[in-house]
This record gives C-alpha cells, structure tokens and sequence, in this order.
C-alpha cells in the first residue's frame, strides 16, 4: 500500500513541474520572438553604418581615429561578460562564463602578469555575478538591469564610458563575453574583442554580401563636411552599434537557451510521468494479487 | 542618372526603423545647418546636428527631434541615420529645460569636456526650442 501512495506522490510532484515547465517554455518562446524582432530591427541601423562606411572609405583612404588605433602596450582591459538574470537556461550562462575564464586566465599568465596587466571584470547579469563571488573574484562594475529589452539609451552610456576611457589612455583592450547568435538552431558563446575597433571591420557580419552588391554601384557622392570627418563621427557610432548587437545577440540567445532546457525538461517529465504511472499500476496490481492472496489463503485456513 | 522622380525616406534609429515611406520633401539639420531635399537629389553624404526633422508626406507635415547622427541620399531614398528620434508632440517641456539647466552647470576643464558641454547645450536648446513650439 505504501509503495503505490508515494509513487502517487511523485507523480503528481513531477505533472505539477511539468506543467511549470511547459509555460516556461511557451514564455520564453513568446520573449524569443519580441527579442528577435528587436534584434532583426535594430540590424538595419547597422547595416546602414557599414554600408556608409563602405562608401566613405573609398575617398578617404587614409585616415586614423583614436578608436582604430591599438595601444602599444596592452595594460588596461576590460572585460565585460554578459550572462541572465535568470536561471533555468541550460548551458548558456556556463557557456559565457568558461569563454570569460579562459580570457581571465590568459591575463594572468605569467607573461602579461611581468607586463603589468590589469584586468578588470565588469559583469551583467545576475547568474554572473554568483559566479564571480563563488571564484572570488573581483567584479568592477555590474550590471542587472539589462533584461530581454536592453535600451539603446542605457548601452550608449556605457559605450561613451569605454570610448572616453580608451580615448584618455586609460583602456587598451576592450572584450566582451556573450552567447553570438547565428541562427535559431546555431548559437555559441564568444570573446569578441571591440576595442580598439579592428581596421575597419566595421562591417558586421550578415552585412558583407550586401556591402558587396553596394560596390559595384559607383555612386559619386557630395560628401558634407569632408568625408573624413564624417567617418570620424562614424567610428564611435558604429562601436556603439556593435555593443548593442551584443547586448541584442545575448538577449535572444538567451531566450533560445531557456526555450530549449525547457522543452527537454517538459519532455523528459513527461517521460518520466509514464515511467512513474506504469510503476504505480504495477505496484497496485501486485498489492491486489498479495491481498486476494491473503483471503483466499485465509478462507482456505478455516475449511 | 537624373530621374528619380519620388523621393523615399527612412530614418532609422539604432533600435528600429521608425519611418519608410514616400514623401514630398523634407527639411533636417546638417552639422552647420538646415538642409532641404526635394525628388531628384543628387547622392550625399552627410553629418547631422541637432533639431528639427520635417516632412512632407501626403496626409500634412510631420516632425521628428533628431539627435546627430548620418544622413545618406542614394537614387532617390534619404536614408537617415540617428541615435534617437522623438516625435515632436511627444516632447516634453520641462524635461527638455532640465537637460539644459543641467548642460549648462554642468563643470568642464579639458577640451573634451568643453566640446562635450556645449554640444549637449545646443541639443539641449534646440529640444526646448521645439518643445515649445509644440506646447
């Protein structure tokens, strides 16, 4: 008797997280789609910048921006690992955070340690900043309120903070940490390195093969004022585009992650709902054959 | 070459493509002043400042607080590129005179600081300017 109440138990236990998981999944599915339309928005505006690059560096060939130049000698970086505020996403916070540990740890090396190479921590996201308590590590700036909706306004103030910083002398390498998003089926976690800004590699990626058909069209244009301040303006605009796209690609990533470990799991309860129901009936049939059993042997007795 | 007889225009914030359509013309802010594009523009380039975007479209006459940002003109589509774009009515006055206020206290002892302080002043006026205006 026993036996089959706690597996009645169980059961009802593992239908009650598969129905928590089940709705999990169906949020994430619904953030998942807000967060790709944002991000699929927002790769206009990027699109846009590296095509007018394109453009603009064709009359100007030379030209320098403090953003393109590497610093000589790499002692300030910055890393800036994005990870959730939320659990319950499979691998993707642990993901993050073994990219941002081998970086970690290459700034510990013996070589960059005699260079003089400091490397602050600056993390998003609370699954993060556990971490980084856990391994005792230090955590120069955080940030937790960057949720699935990150706001240009919000990024384009820490991306005036880095360029001021890079600018002063007081940054010589940016990175950051982040889950990149190729497609709904392909994400993977990356270091990607956005200071100083590579020569101009601007052009982001998806955008190339458009550029491409851009070049064949030879478009005299009226550049106001030269085009060489005008590509010096779009340095740092197109830095701060491509931080967004990082805070973009993380949210819906993220999203993907947790849409993915909760279809496993509901699955996974769900099988495990049929393992504990066939248990039970099991252990209920036996439980009337030992009782029958047990009458009949007592009938059998008093003949 | 000549011939692009409608004049498109999209204007495109980091976050999303607010606008694209056809309109009559249009006015914007350049870095050194106002410019206006009517169909058949020749291809630009070009940097922008602070203030007032305006359009012609069929229904009336719309307009935007642009704020900096990149404008290309390319075979008849002006493309605008800026960090933030509020449509006018949505300004807000007092919001608007506090930015200034701030601006305008605000310490500066390098150049830097200075370039910055008075490029947030002049957005920070031509906001209220238009704020204003729409009150």
């Amino acid at each position: 008797m026993a036996k089959a109440r706690a597996i009645v138990k169980r059961l009802k236990a593992v239908k009650n997280i598969r129905k928590i998981t089940r709705t999990m999944e169906l949020i994430a599915t619904a953030r998942f789609k807000k967060a790709m339309d944002r991000a699929t928005e927002a790769a206009t505006y990027t699109r846009k910048i590296s095509e007018l690059v394109a453009d603009l560096s064709k009359s100007a060939m030379t030209f320098t921006h403090p953003l393109l130049q590497a610093h000589p000698e790499e002692k300030h970086s910055i890393l800036l690992i994005l990870t959730s505020n939320r659990g319950l996403c499979g691998g993707y916070n642990s993901g993050v955070l073994r990219m941002a540990q081998r970086r970690m740890k290459e700034a510990q090396s013996p070589a960059a340690v005699e260079l003089g190479h400091v490397l602050q921590v600056e993390v998003s996201g609370k699954r993060g900043l556990n971490f980084m308590r856990f391994q005792q590590r230090p955590v120069s700036e955080s940030y937790t309120h960057f949720e699935d909706r990150p706001a240009f306004e919000e990024i384009e103030k820490l991306a005036d903070r880095f360029i001021e910083l890079y600018v002063k002398g007081k940054l010589d390498r940016l990175d950051v940490a982040y889950v990149q998003f190729h497609s709904i089926a392909r994400q993977n976690a990356v270091v990607e390195t956005l200071l100083p800004v590579g020569q101009l590699a601007i052009a982001t990626r998806g955008s190339a093969q458009k550029s491409e058909t851009e070049k064949q069209e030879n478009i005299e244009y009226e550049f106001v004022p030269s085009a060489k301040e005008i590509l010096e303006e779009i340095v740092p605009a197109s830095f701060k585009a491509r931080l967004f796209k990082c805070f973009l690609d993380a949210a819906v990533s993220e999203q993907i992650a947790r849409m993915v470990a909760m279809k496993g799991a509901t699955e996974n309860a769900g099988s495990m709902i049929g393992d504990l129901t066939r248990n039970y009936n099991r252990a209920r049939q036996s439980q009337i054959t030992s009782e029958l059993s047990e009458i009949i042997g007592g009938a059998a007795a008093l003949e | 070459m000549v011939g692009h007889k409608d004049l498109r225009f999209v204007l495109v914030t980091p976050e999303k493509t607010l606008i694209d359509q056809q309109v009559e013309s249009l006015r914007f802010p350049l870095f050194d002043g106002q410019m206006g594009v009517l169909p058949g523009r020749a291809p630009l380039v070009g940097r922008m400042g602070y203030g007032e975007l305006q359009f012609h479209e069929a229904s009336g006459v719309r307009s935007f607080f642009v704020d900096g940002g990149f404008v290309q003109i390319k075979s008849g589509v002006v493309t605008v590129l800026t960090n933030r774009a509020i449509p006018v009515a949505e300004l807000k006055r007092p919001q608007a005179e506090d930015q200034l206020r701030q601006a305008n206290t605000r310490p500066a002892h390098t150049d830097l600081e200075l370039a910055a302080k008075a490029r947030d002043i002049q957005r920070a006026q031509q906001m209220v300017a238009l704020a204003k205006r729409s009150s």
